[in-house]
C-alpha cells in the first residue's frame, strides 16, 4: 500500500508542476485528494484494519496527502504570482496620453487685482465700503470742497444724468457717505467704477475703476498715510517698492500730493515706460481739508484723517505689462485665458 | 490651597457674599476651583441634655441616658465612657442622616435607643472619637448644633500660580484682598520678647547657601495635649489633620503665614545642637510617615551631633517629634533653598505641606515673623518658658527698591490713576513707598514678594487689583463691509470660473436698439434704462438694464476671433430708473454658453450646451448663497426660444431666467450657432437667503434603503410634481428620489415617456423589514396609478 501511495504522490507531483492555470490545479487538487480520490479511498479501508494497524497506517496516508498539499498550496502561490506579472505587464499604458481635462475658466485681471488690493486692505484692517455709481452733485463735488466752477464739473469731463444726478467720478463719494453715517474711527477702503467722459484710447476709458482709501480717528498723522501707503506699494509690487509724495492740490485733502512708486518694470532703475525716471505715478494723497471734516459733522480738532486714490485698472496693466487699456475690456477668451491659474 | 471665609476675617473686616468673594479672588489672579460649605449636617444635630444615666443591665461598656431634646425625653443607648448625668450633648434625633447612615429606632443588647449622642468625628468637626462631644453648660437645648458651634465656614479650594508664594497662607490672601478692596489688615499681635538675657541654644549651618537662615527657640516645660478647639477648626479647614498642640500650633503658622515651621522634642536632640548640613551617603533617616530613607548624599538635613532629625524643609523625623511625653521642645523658622527642597522631595517622592511652600520660596524675614507668632502661642497654649533661642542669618538680604512712573502706567493700560491711588494698592500689598517724585514713586519690595523686580512687575499688580475688567473699551470701529455681498459675490465668481466660465467685463454704457433686438415687450422691466444727458454717442447713450447683450457682443467677437466653445459670465451692476432721485442700482450675475461643456478628450467624451447643464449651473449658483425654496418652471422670456426658457422663482418673485436664445433673437445679434444664456438678479437673491447656517445633524446609525421603479407616463406630467407626490407618501423615510432614465421612443406611445427613479429611504428609529419596504413602495405605485395613471414597466 506504502508503494502504491508513493506511485499516487509522484503522479500527482508530476501533474501538479504541469498546471497552468489555477483552475486547472484546483481540478487536480479533487482528482488526487478530494472525496472521491485514490488517497480518500485507501483512507476509507482504515476501519477494516485492526486498531493495532491504524495509528501507523493512517499515519502513512496523512504524509501522502500533506505532501500533495503542499505541492498544490506551492504551485498555486506561484500561478499567482504569474497571474500577478501578467495583470502589471498589461497595465502598462501610455501615460502620455492627456488626463482629464477640467476647464479651469478666469477671472478677469482686473477682478483679479482688485481682489488682492482689497485683501491687502482688509490684512491691515480696513473695511471695504461700496456706494453708488450714480451720485449726486454734492457727494461727488461739494462735499469734497470741489468749487463752483472747477473744470471737472463740465459736461465735457462729466457724464450727467440730471443736472445734479452724475456718474461718479471717483469712489469719494463712498467716503463722504461712510462719514455721514459714522463717527470715527472710520478705516476704509472703496473700490469702485468711475466714469470720465473720456474718449476711449491706450490710457483712457470712460469707465474705470479705482479705489480709495479714507482713515479718520484720534491721533491720525500724514506718517499713518506714507506708511499705509508704503505698506500697501510693498505688499501688492514687492517689498523692495518704494514710494514717494510730490506735493500736489486736490479739494478735498490738505496737505496733498500725488503718489509715485518705483517703476514695476525697471525696479528703478529707469527704463522707456517710466520714461527714465525709476518712478511711476500712482494717485493721490492727502490728509482730508479739516472743512471736509467738520461739515459731516465729524470734530475736526478731535479726529483727523488721511485719504488716497488709487486706478486699479493702472496698477493692472503695470502688474502684468499689458499695453494699454483697450485690451482690457475686449473681453477676448485668447486674453482671459492667460489669467486663468492666477487666482 | 484652601481658604476658610472663616479664617479670613480674623485678618480683614470682610462682609462679601460668597459669590462676591469668588469673583474678587478670581479676578485678581487666585483662581477658584471649588467652594465647600462646611457642614450643613450641623443644621439637623440639637442641642440636648442627659437627664439621667444608668449601666447597661446587659453590657460593661454600654450605659443607658434619658436625652431631653428640648421637645421630649427619650432613651438613647451609649458606648462613650465620657458621657455622664448633665452633660449638654449632641444629638440625632432618629431620622437624622449622618453619612450614609440613617439614625434608627434600635434595640441594643435588649434595650431601646431612639437615637444618637455625636463624637466630633460622627459630626464632621474633628477626627476625634474618644467620646462623645461634650458641650459648655451655657449650650441652649434643643437649637440646632450650627447655631451654638461657630463653625459654619466657607472653603475655597484655590490655585495659587507658582510666582506668588506670598499666597500660600491665609495672610497673603488677605492682604492680596486688603489691597484690592481697600481695607484695614490686622496682623496677629507679636509679644517682643526679651531675649538678651536668654541661653544661646547651638546652631551650625555648614551649607549656607541651601539654608539662608535658621532661628531655633527652646522652650521648656510645655505640656503636649489636644489643641483647642479653635486651632483645630482652623486645621481641618485647612485640610489638616490635628495631631497635638505642639505639632498643630506649628502647622496653624504654617497655614497662617504660608511659612513652614518645625518643632523637635528637646530630649532627643543628642549632643544639645542643630547643624544643618549635606546627608552622609548611606545615612538612615526614619521620617514621619513611618518610612525610612537611605540618604544619599545630596539631601540637606537638620541634624543632631550623631544623626539626621529632619530632612531639612520636607518632613520631620520619627527620631525626635513631638510626643505626649514631650516636656522641653526646639522649634525650627528656617529658610531653604527651593531648588533643593524640590529635588529632594521629587527625588524621594515624599509631597508634604512644608515642601509644597518651600519649593516655592519663602522670606528670610518672615521665617523671624514665625518664630515669633509659633513662640507665642505656645507659650499661650503649651505653658512652659522660652529659656534659649539663636538666629543664623549669614547673609541678610539686600533691599529692593523698584521706581514706577505714574505716566508709564497709564501709557501702558490706557488708565490714569492718582498717585495715591497707585500707592495705595501697593503699599496694601505691604510694598513700603521711599521717595515720592513728580513722575517717580519708589517702593521697597517686601521681602515675601520676590516676584517684583522690575516696574512692569508693578504695573501687572496695579492693573490686576485695579480689575483686567475695568479698562474701558475704546470706540469700536464700525463693521462696514457688507460681508454677505461681498464674499457671496466672490463665490459665485469663483464658482462659475471652476466651471470653465471666463469673466469678462463690460462697460456700463449700453445701446437702447438693444431692447428691440430682443424684443423686448413696451413694458419690459429693462426698458426703463437710465439715460446720459450727455452720452458719447447712442451706443453709450443708456446705464445698461442688462448684462445679456454685452456678452452676446462678446460672444460674437469670440466667436468671430475662432471661438467655438465659449463660456462667458458677468457679475456687475445693472441700473434702472425708479422713484428714487440716484434710480436703482442691482447687482446681476449673467452667463451666456455656447459650443461645448468642455474641452474635447480623447476618454472623456464631451457633450454640447444643452438646456440641463445650464440648469445645474443655474441651480448650483443659486445653492451657493444658499437659496433653498426655489422654483423653476417655464417661463416666456421674448428672447429665449419658446420651450427652453425657465424662471426661477421665489413665492411670486422672479429672480431670474435662464435658456436657450431664439435662433431669430442670436441672428439679430449675428450669432449663428446655438446659445444659451441666464440673468440671475444677485441682489434679490441676498434677500431670500438662507441664513440658518450649518448645524449638524445625526449621521443615520442604519442602513438606508433603495429601490428603483420604471413606468410609463405621459409628457404633460412634470417629474417635479411626482417627486413632490412620492416624498409625501411618507416624508419621514423617504430622503430623497433621483430622476435616473427617461426616455422615449418606438416602443413606447406618443405623448408618453418612460421615467426611473431612484427612491432612498432612510430609517430613523428601527431598521425596516423588506415587508415593510415594499409596501411603501406600493403605496407608492398605487399613488401614481390613481393620481397619473403610470403604467409600470
Ligand atoms: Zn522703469
Amino acid at each position: 500500500m506504502e508503494t502504491k501511495l508513493n506511485q499516487i504522490v509522484i503522479a500527482a507531483e508530476t501533474a501538479i508542476k504541469g498546471a497552468q492555470s489555477i483552475h486547472e490545479l484546483m481540478n487536480l487538487k479533487s482528482e488526487y485528494i478530494g472525496k472521491k480520490s485514490e488517497v480518500m479511498n485507501v483512507m476509507k479501508t482504515l476501519g477494516s484494519l485492526s486498531p493495532e494497524e491504524r495509528p501507523a497506517v493512517g499515519k502513512i496516508i496523512n504524509i501522502a496527502k500533506q505532501k500533495i498539499e503542499a505541492l498544490i498550496d506551492e504551485k498555486e502561490n506561484d500561478l499567482k504570482e504569474k497571474e500577478y506579472l501578467k495583470t502589471l505587464q498589461d497595465s502598462k499604458l501610455d501615460m502620455g496620453m492627456p488626463g482629464y481635462a477640467i476647464q479651469y475658466g478666469s477671472l478677469h485681471p482686473l477682478t483679479i487685482v482688485w481682489r488682492e488690493i482689497e485683501d491687502i486692505f482688509i490684512s491691515m484692517g480696513f473695511d471695504i465700503a461700496e456706494g453708488y455709481d450714480i451720485e449726486d452733485e454734492f457727494h461727488n463735488f461739494d462735499a469734497l470742497n470741489t468749487p463752483e466752477d472747477h473744470p471737472s464739473r463740465n459736461l465735457a469731463d462729466t457724464f450727467y444724468i440730471k443736472d445734479d444726478v452724475l456718474l461718479r467720478t471717483q469712489t469719494s463719494t463712498v467716503q463722504i457717505r461712510t462719514m455721514e453715517k459714522y463717527q470715527p474711527p472710520i478705516k476704509i477702503i472703496s473700490p469702485g467704477r468711475c466714469y470720465r467722459n473720456d474718449r476711449p484710447d491706450a490710457s483712457h476709458s470712460p469707465a474705470f475703476h479705482q479705489v480709495e482709501a479714507l482713515v479718520v480717528d484720534e491721533n491720525i498723522t500724514f506718517q499713518d498715510l506714507r506708511d499705509t501707503l508704503n505698506t500697501f506699494v510693498k505688499k501688492m509690487f514687492g517689498s523692495h517698492m518704494k514710494s514717494r509724495f510730490r506735493p500736489h492740490f486736490f479739494p478735498f485733502t490738505e496737505p496733498s500730493a500725488e503718489i509715485d512708486i518705483s517703476c514695476v518694470n525697471c525696479g528703478g532703475k529707469g527704463c522707456a515706460i517710466c520714461k527714465n525716471s525709476g518712478w511711476l505715478e500712482m494717485g493721490g494723497a492727502g490728509m482730508v481739508d479739516p472743512n471736509v471734516l467738520n461739515k459731516l459733522g465729524i470734530d475736526a480738532e478731535k479726529y483727523s484723517g488721511f485719504a488716497f486714490g488709487l486706478g486699479i485698472d493702472r496698477i493692472t496693466i503695470l502688474k502684468y505689462n499689458i499695453p494699454g487699456l483697450r485690451i482690457l475690456y475686449e473681453n477676448d477668451i485668447r486674453f482671459l485665458k492667460q489669467f486663468t491659474f492666477n487666482n | 490651597m484652601r481658604i476658610s471665609y472663616k479664617w479670613l476675617k480674623e485678618y480683614l473686616d470682610i462682609d462679601l457674599s460668597v459669590e462676591e468673594l469668588k469673583d474678587k479672588l478670581t479676578f485678581s489672579g487666585i483662581e477658584v476651583e471649588a467652594v465647600h460649605q462646611s457642614n450643613e449636617l450641623l443644621d439637623y444635630i440639637f442641642i440636648a441634655e442627659i437627664k439621667e444615666k444608668r449601666n447597661h443591665p446587659n453590657s460593661d461598656h454600654l450605659s443607658i441616658c434619658q436625652v431631653f431634646d428640648g421637645n421630649e425625653t427619650v432613651q438613647v443607648v451609649c458606648g462613650a465612657p465620657n458621657c455622664e448625668q448633665g452633660q449638654k450633648i449632641a444629638f440625632a434625633r432618629v431620622g437624622t442622616q449622618i453619612g450614609d447612615i440613617v439614625i434608627k429606632r434600635t434595640k441594643l443588647r435588649g434595650e431601646e435607643s431612639y437615637g444618637m449622642i455625636c463624637s466630633e468625628r460622627e459630626l464632621g468637626i474633628s477626627e476625634n472619637h474618644e467620646g462623645i462631644l461634650v458641650l459648655d453648660n451655657d449650650a441652649p437645648i434643643g437649637k440646632p448644633l450650627s447655631r451654638y458651634l461657630d463653625i459654619a465656614d466657607t472653603v475655597f479650594d484655590v490655585e495659587i500660580t507658582p510666582n506668588r508664594a506670598d499666597l500660600l497662607g491665609m495672610i497673603g490672601v488677605a492682604r492680596d484682598l486688603s489691597a484690592q478692596l481697600d481695607l484695614d489688615m490686622q496682623y496677629p499681635l507679636l509679644k517682643d520678647y526679651n531675649r538678651s538675657d536668654l541661653g544661646k541654644y547651638p546652631v551650625e549651618i555648614v551649607e549656607p547657601e541651601l539654608c539662608t537662615r535658621y532661628i531655633a527657640n527652646v522652650i521648656e516645660g510645655v505640656t503636649v495635649t489636644e489643641s483647642p478647639e479653635w486651632i483645630k477648626q482652623c486645621l481641618i479647614a485647612g485640610g489638616i489633620k490635628p495631631i497635638n498642640n505642639i505639632v498643630d500650633i506649628t502647622n496653624y503658622v504654617t497655614l497662617e503665614y504660608g511659612h513652614p515651621l518645625h518643632a523637635f522634642d528637646k530630649s532627643f536632640v543628642e549632643g544639645g545642637k542643630i547643624i544643618i548640613r549635606k546627608a552622609h551617603k548611606g545615612e538612615k533617616f526614619p521620617a514621619l510617615d513611618h518610612n525610612t530613607y537611605e540618604l544619599n548624599g545630596n539631601e540637606l538635613v537638620i541634624a543632631d551631633s550623631v544623626k539626621p532629625i529632619a530632612l531639612a524643609g520636607v518632613i520631620g523625623g520619627l527620631n525626635s517629634h513631638i510626643q505626649n511625653s514631650t516636656v522641653d521642645i526646639v522649634l525650627e523658622a528656617a529658610c531653604f533653598n527651593p531648588s533643593q527642597i524640590r529635588r529632594t522631595s521629587s527625588e524621594k517622592k515624599i509631597f508634604t505641606d512644608s515642601s509644597y511652600r518651600f519649593e516655592r520660596g519663602c522670606s528670610d524675614k518672615v521665617a523671624e515673623t514665625v518664630a515669633q507668632r509659633a513662640v507665642d502661642l505656645i507659650l499661650t497654649i503649651c505653658g512652659g518658658k522660652l529659656t534659649q533661642t539663636n538666629d543664623i542669618y549669614p547673609n541678610p538680604l539686600d533691599e529692593i527698591i523698584v521706581i514706577l512712573r505714574p505716566s508709564r502706567v497709564t501709557k501702558l493700560l490706557t488708565l490714569s490713576l492718582a498717585n495715591s491711588e497707585l500707592i495705595s494698592y501697593l503699599t496694601g500689598l505691604g510694598l513700603e513707598l521711599v521717595k515720592e517724585d513728580n513722575d517717580a514713586l519708589s517702593f521697597k519690595i517686601p521681602s515675601w514678594r520676590k516676584d517684583l523686580t522690575r516696574e512692569i512687575d508693578l504695573i501687572e499688580e496695579i492693573i490686576r487689583l485695579h480689575g483686567y475688567n475695568s479698562i474701558e473699551s475704546k470706540p469700536e470701529k464700525h463693521e462696514i463691509t457688507n460681508k454677505t455681498s461681498f464674499y457671496l459675490r466672490r463665490k459665485v465668481q469663483d464658482f462659475l470660473v471652476s466651471q470653465g466660465f471666463y469673466e469678462v467685463l463690460n462697460l456700463s454704457f449700453s445701446d437702447p436698439a438693444y431692447f428691440d433686438l430682443l424684443s423686448l415687450q413696451e413694458d419690459d422691466y429693462r426698458r426703463a434704462a437710465i439715460e446720459i444727458m450727455n452720452p458719447q454717442g447712442q451706443a453709450s447713450s443708456i446705464m445698461r438694464s442688462t448684462l445679456l447683450p454685452g456678452l452676446l457682443k462678446n460672444a460674437v467677437y469670440n466667436y468671430n476671433h475662432g471661438q467655438e466653445n465659449i463660456k462667458l459670465f458677468e457679475l456687475n451692476k445693472v441700473f434702472f430708473k425708479s422713484e428714487k432721485k440716484l434710480g436703482t442700482e442691482k447687482w446681476v450675475a449673467s452667463a451666456i454658453l455656447s459650443g461645448n461643456i468642455g474641452p474635447i478628450h480623447w476618454k472623456n467624451k464631451t457633450e454640447s450646451v444643452n438646456f440641463f447643464y445650464l440648469k445645474g449651473i443655474v441651480e448650483s449658483v443659486l445653492a451657493l448663497f444658499p437659496l433653498n425654496k426655489f422654483q423653476i418652471e417655464p417661463c416666456t422670456e421674448p428672447f429665449y426660444q419658446e420651450n427652453l426658457a425657465a424662471q426661477i422663482v421665489v413665492g411670486k418673485k422672479v429672480i431670474g431666467t435662464f435658456g436657450k436664445f431664439d435662433k431669430k433673437i442670436a441672428d439679430k445679434f449675428e450669432f449663428e450657432k446655438d446659445i444659451y444664456g441666464f440673468e440671475i438678479d444677485f441682489t434679490q437673491c441676498l434677500e431670500y437667503q438662507n441664513k440658518k447656517g450649518i448645524i449638524f445633524t445625526e449621521i443615520p446609525k442604519l442602513q438606508s434603503v433603495s429601490r428603483d421603479i420604471s413606468f410609463i407616463i405621459s409628457k404633460e406630467h412634470s417629474v417635479q410634481k411626482i417627486v413632490a407626490d412620492i416624498i409625501q407618501c411618507n416624508p419621514k423615510l423617504i430622503k430623497e428620489v433621483i430622476p435616473f432614465d427617461e426616455f422615449t421612443g418606438k416602443q413606447i406611445q406618443s405623448g408618453f415617456r418612460s421615467l426611473s427613479l431612484n427612491i432612498l429611504i432612510v430609517p430613523e428609529t428601527k431598521s425596516l423589514t423588506d415587508d415593510y419596504i415594499n409596501g411603501l413602495i406600493n403605496n407608492i405605485i398605487d399613488k401614481l396609478k390613481s393620481k397619473y395613471h403610470i403604467e409600470m414597466r
